[in-house]
């Protein structure tokens, strides 16, 4: 029911005006402030464009790792800090797989270049 | 800063140097931190002209930084054992003056930016030269020992550094927004691990690439020392070789500015012994965790709206990189 273009569409072309049209324009002193703006628009045009249904299945992982579904992320976090999850025990690499790939999610919205992409 | 504050500043100036005569013909804001403000300033006395460098507190500040006052006295300190820093002039510890306190120290030219720094092979007279004598900083810096009167607002020497360490981590963690599981991770990771407790000496806690300013004879000055304390010596060289700090040079293993075994020779030839290697990667991945950290505390000035800045605000953008890094680094030394 949205209006097209949308957000992350948007976003990434206002960034190539910025970058292309713009910058070349501005005094020394504030290159450094366009670059932070189209930095963080490119951080939300791919917040905007990335698929939410990682979040949800990662808490679904997390609880089924603690059995914690009220709190999963911090019942997971407090269980890696106890030690519950450290190599020889059942389920290391169940937990290191999920930590890669939360990570990764993440990684792809702030540091895409980090994954050898963007 | 107004015409008031610069009228105080100057005659404030003219009595702690003695110099009735003494004006500031200039003043300039330099591109500072985030959580200072440093002044050019250009002073007519005695008949010569100096340039120095006001250096004082943007509004909000971080807790686990030294005030003006100690950041001084750490100047002073360094500068007695040999390290090469700005020389430490004038302190004032009156808020009156200029709003805040702030010392005086003599400016020094070069570059200090990482970006620039990494990818030049003259600066601090070429790579194996430069970390070479950033390695003779370290070690200089290290002499310092406990006790010290003149540094006694630095508390007692943890008994334990690593341990203390991981503990100041998880209290960083835990007044957080959010859960952390991969710095959490990290953390466990080298809690397994813990290292026999070393004899304290003084770490400069910030010693990396962006803070050491070169020129092309060498390293012209170490930098902001607002973080230093009593710790493990090897926690300066993981902070300085950490793949987070060689601003994407990271073949260059020392900050990316040169080789690594460069930078641990030029450690031993003031320390008289090497570093210890394992130690300094342990303290490599404790590097990344306490950036994160910083990371995570620098972007809740701007999400608490206590500082809203862009600047700060991306900053909370670099912790999934971390992390990642974290991540890696834990998966190694577990194939180590």
């Amino acid at each position: 029911m949205r209006e097209l273009p949308s957000a992350s569409d948007l976003l990434a072309i206002a960034r190539e005006v910025l970058l292309a049209e713009l910058l070349p324009h501005l005094p020394g002193d504030r290159v450094l402030a366009a670059r932070m703006v189209a930095n963080a628009m490119g951080i939300a045009a791919r917040e905007a464009a990335q698929d939410p249904g990682w979040i949800a299945e990662a808490h679904a992982r997390m609880a089924a790792l603690t059995g914690d579904a009220a709190e999963p992320l911090r019942a997971f976090a407090a269980a890696i800090r106890a030690g519950a999850f450290d190599p020889g025990t059942p389920r290391h690499a169940e937990a290191a797989a999920l930590l890669g790939d939360i990570t990764r999610a993440r990684v792809a919205v702030s540091a895409p270049r980090a994954l050898g992409k963007g | 800063m107004d015409e008031a504050r610069r009228a105080r500043l100057t005659r404030w100036l003219r009595d702690a140097t003695g110099d009735p005569s003494l004006a500031v013909t200039a003043m300039a804001r330099l591109s500072g931190g985030a959580i200072q403000q440093n002044w050019s300033l250009d002073v007519a006395r005695d008949g010569g002209a100096e340039a120095w460098v006001l250096r004082t507190d943007n509004a909000a500040t971080l807790a686990v930084s030294h005030g003006r006052a100690e950041e001084f006295a750490l100047l002073r300190a360094a500068s007695a054992a040999g390290v090469t820093v700005p020389e430490p002039l004038v302190l004032c510890t009156d808020a009156r003056v200029i709003g805040a306190p702030f010392f005086v120290m003599r400016r020094v030219g070069g570059i200090a930016a990482g970006h620039r720094v990494v990818k030049s092979d003259t600066l601090g007279g070429g790579r194996d030269a430069c970390v070479r004598a950033l390695g003779r900083e370290l070690a200089r810096i290290h002499a310092i020992r406990p006790p010290r009167a003149d540094l006694a607002f630095l508390g007692d020497p943890p008994e334990d550094a690593c341990s203390a360490f991981i503990a100041r981590q998880r209290a960083a963690l835990d007044r957080q927004r959010l859960p952390r599981p991969a710095l959490e991770w990290g953390l466990r990771a080298l809690e397994r691990e813990t290292l026999d407790p070393i004899a304290p000496v003084l770490c400069h806690n910030d010693f990396r690439t962006g803070n050491i300013m070169l020129d092309e004879a060498g390293v012209a000055a170490v930098l902001d020392w607002e973080f230093a304390g009593w710790g493990d010596p090897h926690a300066d060289l993981g902070w300085l070789c950490a793949r987070c700090w060689r601003f994407g040079n990271v073949a260059q293993e020392a900050g990316g500015v040169g080789p690594r075994a460069a930078l641990y020779g030029g450690y031993a030839e003031v320390a008289g012994h090497p570093p210890d290697h394992a130690r300094v990667l342990w303290w490599e991945l404790a590097a990344h965790l306490r950036w994160a950290t910083i990371a995570l505390d620098q972007a809740e000035r701007h999400l608490s709206g206590a500082e809203p800045s862009l600047e700060l605000a991306l900053t909370g953008h670099l912790v999934p990189e971390l992390e990642w890094q974290v991540l890696a680094l834990v998966e190694a030394r577990a194939h180590a």
